[in-house]
Order: structure tokens, then C-alpha cells, then sequence
């Protein structure tokens, strides 16, 4: 197993180039190449970082990729996996980008997206339904989810309040409970 | 428009995007089109659309393409940049403190209640895009015929979405 920093890289860039349509494809390919392929991390390792990585914020991609960067070589190894998973994606957008300033007004353009659109958002309503079948939601906690639902999709409100007001929340809880057992 | 508040906007759009993927876009569309104004909501649903086509995370490529279309390749850099640093400096913590932090009852409690409010902001990213994507019945079939294909099938989202391009092209 090499863990040479141009080896990290391209395995990193591989994953970068070769997962399109978001992190939970990404995923698979990721620990093939991680743990089966090149033996750098455990899978015990694996599954830890993925969880640390989905619970922080930002892309969950860009996060695993820090996370398992430092475990194969410290800081250097973070920068080049970071760097090969990113690298693909921001010449793919620079590309497209210029491109678009272009042509995006050409009536064909306009017709393939009046095609896509609607197709984009079948695409997140699927992953949504699978969701919330897996979010244990009960009596209790439904309400959630649909008050943030109405309140960002309706209203206009930033998501940045709800996340502070959870934060707040779950804290005050925390204290809260901790305060009963003592 | 400052390279600052661009970099501002994507550290604060990238600290606040739990839940990965879908999650953040609810966050991107206020940022970056109610709040300042960057794209209109339809250029939004568009990029969104090149998103899943292309390679990367939304928020990396939502960066990307909004900084280089407001600063050309120093734009699109400095807005990456800013969208990855909370990563980075969370990442590097957590990591760092060998994931003790993740065990913490009041830590895991955090990330069990904000899993609700990221299915809530889904559930907005979906009224988000859709008001900038229905537009008769044109969209509305392309909707359920892509929604019955999506969920039957499995396809590659990759394929779903040049089929709809091509219907769009022929039909649309």
C-alpha cells in the first residue's frame, strides 16, 4: 500500500471525477477505493469518519475527504485529498460557466431546461420520501419537519434561524436534564 | 459587488449547510438570490440542473459557478474557498479529538433534532425549484413520468435528466 501524496491524489481525484449526482453515490466508490483497494483506513475507521463527516456541516464529500486525508498523512495528506476531490468539479463549473454566459439564452438551451427542471425536482422528492420512511418520525416530531418546510419554502425564512433555534433548543434540554439528575 | 462579502456569504452558506446535498439549497437560494441577488430564482433551478450533471458537491459547484459568473477564476476560487473553511476547521476538530466530541449525549442530540429540520429543508428545496420549474402541463407530465421512472426503476439520475433534456428539446 502506497501512501505516497500523488497516489492520494489521484485516488481522490478519481472519486471526485466519477461521482456525479451527490454524496450518497459518492459513498460506495469511496470505501472501495479507501479501504478495500488501497488499505489506508480501517473500515471501523471508515464508518466512524462517514458519520462524523454527515453530521458536520458542508459537503458531506468535502468533509469525509479531510477526515480520511489526515488519518492516511496528517495535514499534507488532507490538502491533496481535499484538493483532488474538488479539482474535477471546479473545472467542470469554470467550463460550464463560460459556456453558459453564452449560450444559456439559445432556444434550444432553453428547451432542454424547461425538460430538466421538472425532472430535477422528481429527483429530490424520491430521496425525500426514502427519508422520511427512515426518520422514525412519530406524533411527537412530525410537526418538525413541516414547520421548517413552511417557514423556508413559503415564507422566506433563512434556514440559518431554525438551525439556531435546534442548537439552542437541544442545549437548553441538555442543561435542562442534567440540572434533574443532580 | 466586494470579493469580501462574496467570501462572507459562501463561510456563512457553508457553516449553516447541514444535512449535505438537497439540505443546503433552501440555504444557497437565500443567499444568493433572495438576499443579494446573484441569480434570478430561474438561473438558480438552471444551476442546480448543471449540479447534478456534473461531477461534485451542489455547494462546491453552486461556489464555483456563482463566483466565477460575479469575478471570473479569482471569484470562483475565493467563493470555494469560503464555502469549504467551516469544513475544514469542524473537520479538523472533530478528527483532531479522535471523534470524542461525536459520543457526547449533548452533541448527538443536536444531530438527531437537526435530522428533522434538514428533512423540513428538503421538503423547501423542493417547493423552492418546483415554483421555477412548473409552468404548465408540459413540466407537470415531464414531472410524473420522471417521478414514476426515478422510483420504479433506480435509473441513474445522470440518464433521467439527458432524457428529459431530449424531451424538452423535442417537446418542450
Amino acid at each position: 500500500m502506497s501512501k505516497s501524496l500523488l497516489s492520494i491524489f489521484f485516488t481522490f481525484l478519481k472519486i471526485g471525477a466519477f461521482t456525479i449526482g451527490g454524496a450518497y453515490a459518492m459513498i460506495p466508490l469511496i470505501k472501495r477505493e479507501v479501504v478495500d483497494k488501497h488499505r489506508w483506513v480501517t473500515e471501523d475507521d471508515f464508518l466512524d469518519g462517514l458519520a462524523a463527516a454527515q453530521s458536520c456541516p458542508g459537503p458531506i464529500a468535502v468533509n469525509i475527504s479531510i477526515y480520511l486525508g489526515l488519518h492516511i498523512r496528517k495535514g499534507w495528506g488532507m490538502l491533496v485529498a481535499l484538493l483532488g476531490t474538488m479539482l474535477p468539479s471546479i473545472i467542470t463549473i469554470i467550463l460550464v460557466a463560460e459556456l453558459f454566459t453564452h449560450y444559456a439564452d439559445l432556444p434550444l438551451v432553453r428547451k432542454a431546461f424547461h425538460g430538466l427542471k421538472p425532472a430535477l425536482v422528481a429527483l429530490i422528492v424520491v430521496p425525500l420520501i426514502e427519508m422520511t420512511k427512515n426518520a422514525k418520525l412519530n406524533l411527537s416530531n412530525f410537526w418538525v419537519p413541516l414547520v421548517a418546510m413552511v417557514l423556508v419554502g413559503l415564507l422566506g425564512v433563512s434556514p440559518i434561524w431554525l438551525i439556531l433555534a435546534t442548537i439552542v433548543f437541544c442545549v437548553g434540554q441538555s442543561l435542562w436534564l442534567k440540572g434533574r439528575l443532580s | 459587488m466586494s470579493m469580501l462579502t462574496m467570501f462572507a456569504t459562501f463561510v456563512k452558506i457553508g457553516l449553516f449547510s447541514f444535512g449535505g446535498g438537497y439540505a443546503i439549497l433552501a440555504m444557497i437560494q437565500q443567499e444568493v438570490v433572495t438576499r443579494h441577488g446573484w441569480l434570478t430564482a430561474s438561473e438558480f433551478t438552471d444551476v442546480v440542473a448543471i449540479s447534478q450533471m456534473t461531477p461534485g458537491p451542489i455547494a462546491i459547484n453552486a461556489a464555483t459557478f456563482i463566483g466565477y459568473q460575479q469575478a471570473g477564476i479569482w471569484g470562483s476560487l475565493v467563493c470555494t474557498f469560503g464555502v469549504i473553511l467551516p469544513s475544514l476547521i469542524l473537520m479538523l476538530v472533530i478528527t483532531l479529538t479522535y471523534l470524542k466530541l461525536r459520543k457526547l449525549p449533548w452533541f448527538k442530540n443536536i444531530f438527531q433534532k437537526l435530522r428533522w429540520v434538514t428533512l423540513g429543508l428538503i421538503g423547501a428545496a423542493v417547493i423552492l425549484i418546483g415554483k421555477g420549474s412548473f409552468d404548465g402541463l408540459f413540466s407537470v407530465l415531464v414531472f410524473l413520468a420522471s417521478l414514476a421512472v426515478y422510483w420504479r426503476f433506480k435509473v441513474n439520475p445522470i440518464h433521467l435528466m439527458l432524457g428529459a433534456a431530449v424531451v424538452g428539446m423535442i417537446f418542450g
